[in-house]
């Protein structure tokens, strides 16, 4: 047999069997139990007719009246019991799948999120599973309180008259099928009304972020105009919306419950003792009662089959999402020391045939430092990428004797990144750096001067950053970003302009703090800031045009005119930060 | 906010009054089927009934019960056109109140909450008034009407009612603060879970090289948790409520059968014959939904109260004088300002002594070190600020008081970056005035040297706009043929090409040499300066 995966509804029910099996019990203890009402009702009206006649006494009515109040409390205890473990099914449900879905988030490759906008898509997924939890929900429930019980009702008055019965039952199905051919149109208006309403907040949005242009251009009455027209489309859709939802289960009712008219009269006759059958008071009572609870639900059905549809619609958007979705994968401990040899690398974007640089061919030691640079656009940043393997490389990265990214080993444990971008997450300093890490941070705190950031803020390292690390200046988030990469150690760092945002003195800092704590690693610093640079031990000179040299800064300075413009450039502002 | 309420009323006063019969026709409809079942049954119990008014009783219940759905809905629907009518009238009255406020208050609130405030307040205005007040009302009403007819028929059954219903009530809204506030927790711990999705997407290359996903992961999973937690309690409260007010109506007519047969004397009380009883176990059975309704509508009306203060504080935003209408004089002196000061808010002046006089033709660039004034200079030649001190005049008009279908003909503003409106490419230039031609674009786009780009677009011009189809040179071309496109005599760049690599710089000097013939140009901006030459004018402290 095919074994069950999260890609198939059957997994997650067969993974919830125990909750099931309690709500199957108590659902149809709960259904069957639900003639009980009507059964009593009539009961007591009868056994009151009794007495008046003389036939019964008040303890008959006594004993009735217990039993009644004794039956109905079981009857809702299992109904509690049932509607209780249907939602916690259906919760466990939805916190197995969203692990599921984060799961395969986080395991997706960069190149594939740049694709697709992948946040929205993720967030959209996760609201379509609630959606889909609760049409797994409502299926569940329904099956008995809509399945059973109408087989329950539906027996329980064929044993009373099975004429009549025949008779009343071909109303409910005729409301059934109308039901069935209207739905499109409510669905489909209420789609319509959707989309109006977001139209409208989209206008909203704009009407109000674009205030100033519109001001500016004298433009706001043509705008009013406008957003008076999406308002009376607004309107007039959520009314028809509202109409068509409103009307319909009122004039299934009245179909359903057509019946009533045969019951009362041929019921009538047969408590007369010229009908069908012969029938006291109670049945009179309880035929009717039950009939009309069959007629009612049978105008819900449509419901569910509404909310089937619309679980079934979310499903097939996130099945794909959960089929793909794998465990994840064990962490790679960080990689020994090594030589880094680079042949003949070049980078072309997937579907462009310009190669950003090729031909770059390098070698360095750890403990190796080594600058990289060019003008705006040289490629600096995707050289520096290009160590992550994120995408196919030309030539060959070794680490030591391997062989990195192009389906070689995957660089994980081996670099280390710190990009443009701080990447930070809304949480604690600590949190930041750690990232799920033990260990002692005071270390990297210092080697990036932010211990006396820290100390200045009232929670230290347990202050909160903001979204994004927005609270934060952006070299002190810079800083954070580079204490987070330091504190998950790599034997080669990728450091992309880690002092964009800080100034002389505290780069400095940071350098020498490098170069005593990273003996065993080679870095690879990308700036546009060339201060540094004659202290390196390599420099890498992209030129803009695919070409580069790699050679010290004295070279580089004697042989590249451009290198030794913009070091003399900088240089002349004293060392300054307009790079 | 209030005129704007009665107005509505006004306006749909017949409307208003088909509701309310609809409201009284619908509790009339909903309380007489248990009295018709009450005269089918007594009559059956005494034997005397024959088929013809047997007959006539059957339809006449079925009527009224089936009727009564299509009361309900009748009335609902009303329900919905009169606050549609409302928050209609509302958000029209909240737009035409934006044209009023003045520059300052689109700075100091953040967009995407003076949204909410016209999309989500105002729905919730909405729900105060069908889903609040109005069903409550009729709810209030059915109950007392059901609580009528019982007492009429059984005064021991209505006491015992009026002895529960007290406690019961007090028990569902027990229950439902209880869902409330898991709910409100199941909120706020959805959109942190939503939250973490964008934040994972935009960290995942530091994920990957940290090889942190187990963590992530974990994270992850606490906020789920709580999602999951907040959930189990909102779920426990759902499942119970509704089991207790059924045992609790059985109960109800357990006691009232025991009493009744229980001594002659309760039984006088209880009033019972065989058709009431089954009349009166209907009625208990239905006073208990509006009842549940009710604390509903509670929640509802709390909720939207503070939604109403929101809004109330938005009609109470200070507006500036309205547009005026005055007309630029095309012979004056395209920009005079003559000793002007000026700062934001209560803060101190930003600059002050300030006169600049801009002949017709002239090419002038202001400069000055960062927070001197130079933007806020422009925001006073727009109009969108007023001065302190002294005077601006625009072809010898007050640009805040000029009439705005003019002021395209009068200014073309580009910033530092291009603001994209919702619509299509189009409409980015036209910002949908229909006095904009499609001749006048295309030409726009020619001067900028745009039209190559937008014309190879899947849609062309009617392509709907999106971000990744310009970069961001492109997007400020956008911005000049969007400024030039209604051929105004002043143009206004406020460091156009800041940001922008050199290459983009370059094409976007080539379209402003293009645009700046024969006409007035203000400039922030050295690389014009550089490139153009023109008079220099220092704001501030040199």
């Amino acid at each position: 047999m095919k074994r069950l995966g999260p890609g198939s509804v059957r997994y997650y029910f067969y993974h919830e069997k125990k909750l099931l099996l309690i709500v199957t019990l108590s659902g149809i203890l709960y259904n069957v139990g639900m003639i009980a009402a009507p059964w009593f009702d009539g009961q007591l009206a009868q056994c009151l007719y009794d007495i008046f006649a003389g036939n019964r006494t008040a303890a008959d009515m006594y004993v009735l009246c217990l039993s009644y109040a004794l039956v109905i409390l079981g009857v809702q205890s299992s109904r509690y019991v049932k509607r209780l473990y249907v939602r916690k099914f259906a919760n466990n449900i939805s916190l197995s799948m969203k692990d599921i879905l984060y799961q395969h988030l986080v395991q997706t490759p960069k190149r594939d999120m740049e694709q697709a906008d992948t946040g929205a898509l993720m967030t959209k997924v996760i609201s379509d599973i609630d959606t889909c939890v609760e049409g797994m929900r409502k299926f569940t429930t329904e099956i008995f309180d809509t399945g059973i019980v109408m087989v329950t009702y539906v027996v329980m008055i064929a044993w009373y008259d099975w004429r009549l019965t025949l008779c009343v039952l071909v109303f409910p199905p005729i409301a059934y099928a109308l039901a069935n051919s209207l739905r499109r149109t409510v669905a489909m208006t209420a789609a319509r009304s959707k989309e109006s309403s977001g139209a409208l907040s989209g206008m909203t949005l704009d009407r109000i972020s674009n205030a100033m242009t519109y001001r500016v251009y004298g433009e706001e009455a043509v705008q009013d105009q406008r957003y008076e027209d999406y308002l009376t489309d607004y309107e007039k859709k959520m009314i028809l919306a509202n109409l068509w939802e409103n009307a319909l289960q009122p004039i299934y009712k009245v179909i359903a419950m057509i019946g009533t008219i045969l019951v009362i009269w041929s019921g009538g006759h047969n408590v007369l003792g010229t009908g069908w059958e012969t029938w006291d008071i109670a049945a009179f009572s309880t035929y009717l009662t039950c009939f009309i609870r069959l007629a009612t639900k049978s105008s819900h059905a449509a419901k569910l089959f509404n909310a089937i549809q619309k679980a079934q619609v979310s499903w097939l958007r996130i099945q794909p999402h959960l089929r793909a979705a794998s465990t994840l994968p064990r962490t790679v401990p960080p990689a020994a020391p090594a030589y880094l040899t680079v042949r003949h690398l070049s980078f072309t974007y997937p579907g462009s045939d310009v190669p950003i640089f090729q031909d770059l061919s390098f070698s360095a030691r750890p403990g190796d430092i080594i600058g990289i640079t060019g003008p705006v656009a040289s490629g600096k940043s995707t050289l520096g990428l290009a160590f992550l393997c994120e995408n196919p490389h030309g030539g060959q990265i070794l680490f030591g004797t391997q062989e990195l990214g192009n389906g070689h080993t995957s660089p994980k444990g081996i670099a280390g990144y710190c990009g443009h971008d701080a990447e930070l997450f809304a949480g604690t300093i600590e949190e930041n750096i750690r990232l799920g890490k033990g260990g002692d941070i005071i270390p990297v705190l210092n080697a990036v001067c932010m211990d006396q950031d820290c100390a200045s803020f009232p929670d230290g390292i347990r202050t909160l950053i903001g979204e994004g690390g927005q609270r934060l200046s952006g070299g002190q988030q810079a800083r954070i970003a580079l204490a987070r990469t330091l504190f998950h150690p790599r034997p080669l760092l990728i450091l992309d302009d880690p002092f964009a945002a800080v100034d002389m003195a505290t780069e400095r800092a940071i350098y020498s703090h490098l170069r005593r704590d990273c003996k065993d690693r080679i870095i690879l610093l990308i700036s546009h800031r060339l201060t540094l640079f004659p202290m390196l031990d390599q420099i890498i000179w992209l030129n803009g045009d695919g070409s580069s040299i790699a050679a010290t800064h004295e070279e580089l300075y004697v042989s590249c005119h451009a290198y030794r413009k913009l070091y003399d450039l900088q240089h002349a502002q004293g060392g300054g930060s307009h790079g | 906010m209030g005129n704007v309420f009665l107005q509505t009323l006004r306006k749909n006063s017949l409307l208003l009054l088909i509701l309310i019969l609809a409201i009284i026709a619908s509790i009339a409809v909903s309380i007489t089927p248990p009295l018709i079942l009450q005269y089918i049954i007594d009559s059956l119990v005494s034997g005397a009934f024959s088929t013809y008014p047997l007959m006539a009783a059957g339809v006449l219940y079925f009527t009224l019960n089936a009727g009564s759905g299509l009361v309900d809905a009748f009335k609902e629907t009303l329900i919905t056109i009169f606050g549609q009518k409302i928050t209609h009238d509302l958000r029209s009255a909240m737009c035409r109140r934006l044209d009023d406020l003045p520059a300052s208050y689109f700075v100091n609130h953040e967009a995407g909450a003076v949204t909410s405030l016209l999309v989500n307040d105002v729905d919730t205005l909405e729900n105060l008034f069908d889903s609040g007040v109005v069903s409550m009302i009729a709810d209030i009403f059915t109950i007392f009407s059901i609580l009528a007819v019982v007492f009429h028929l059984s005064p021991g059954l209505g006491a015992l009612i009026c002895i529960c219903l007290p406690l019961l009530f007090l028990l569902t809204r027990y229950f439902q603060k209880r869902m409330l506030q898991a709910q409100r927790d199941n909120r706020i711990a959805v959109s942190r879970t939503n939250e973490l999705i964008p934040e994972t997407v935009h960290n995942i290359r530091t994920i990957h090289t940290c090889q942190q996903e187990r963590y992530m992961r974990q994270r992850y999973g606490r906020t789920i948790r709580d999602s999951f937690e907040a959930m189990e309690r909102s779920n426990f409260c759902d499942s119970i409520y509704s089991p207790i007010i059924i045992t609790s109506c059985t109960v109800i007519i357990c006691l009232m059968m025991s009493l009744s047969v229980s001594s002659p004397s309760l039984q006088e009380l209880f009033g019972m014959t065989v058709g009431s009883v089954v009349a009166l176990i209907a009625y208990v059975r239905r006073i208990f939904s509006p009842l549940e309704s009710i604390g509903m509508e509670i929640q509802n009306i709390q909720s939207a109260v503070a939604g109403i203060g929101r809004l109330k504080d938005f009609f109470a935003e200070p507006v500036q004088e309205k547009n005026g209408t005055m007309e630029p004089d095309p012979a004056a002196t395209p920009l005079v300002i003559g000793d002007a000061a000026f700062g934001y808010g209560k803060e101190a002046d930003i600059f002050h002594h300030f006169t600049l006089i801009v002949e017709a033709g002239e090419m002038v660039t202001i400069t000055g070190r960062t927070g001197a004034g130079k933007s806020t200079l422009f925001k006073l030649i727009l109009g969108l600020y007023r001065p302190r001190q002294g005077q601006v005049r625009v072809f010898g008009c007050d640009p805040s008081r000029m009439a705005a279908p003019l002021r395209r003909q009068v200014f073309g503003y580009v910033e530092q970056q291009f603001h994209a409106i919702h619509g299509t490419v189009a409409d980015q230039i036209s910002l949908k005035d229909p006095r904009v031609t499609p001749e006048a674009i295309e030409k726009a786009l020619h001067l900028v040297g745009l039209w190559d780009t937008c014309h190879a677009l899947p849609q062309g011009l009617a392509t709907p706009y999106k971000p990744e189809f310009f970069s961001r040179g492109q997007g400020q071309l956008l911005s000049i043929a969007r400024a030039v496109v209604m051929d105004p005599q002043i143009l206004l760049f406020d460091e156009i090409t800041a940001n922008l690599d050199s290459l983009t710089e370059s094409q976007i000097l080539q379209a402003l040499q293009a645009v700046a013939q024969n006409r007035t140009v203000l400039s922030i901006s050295h690389r014009l300066y550089e490139s153009q030459g023109g008079r220099r004018i220092v704001i501030g402290d040199p």
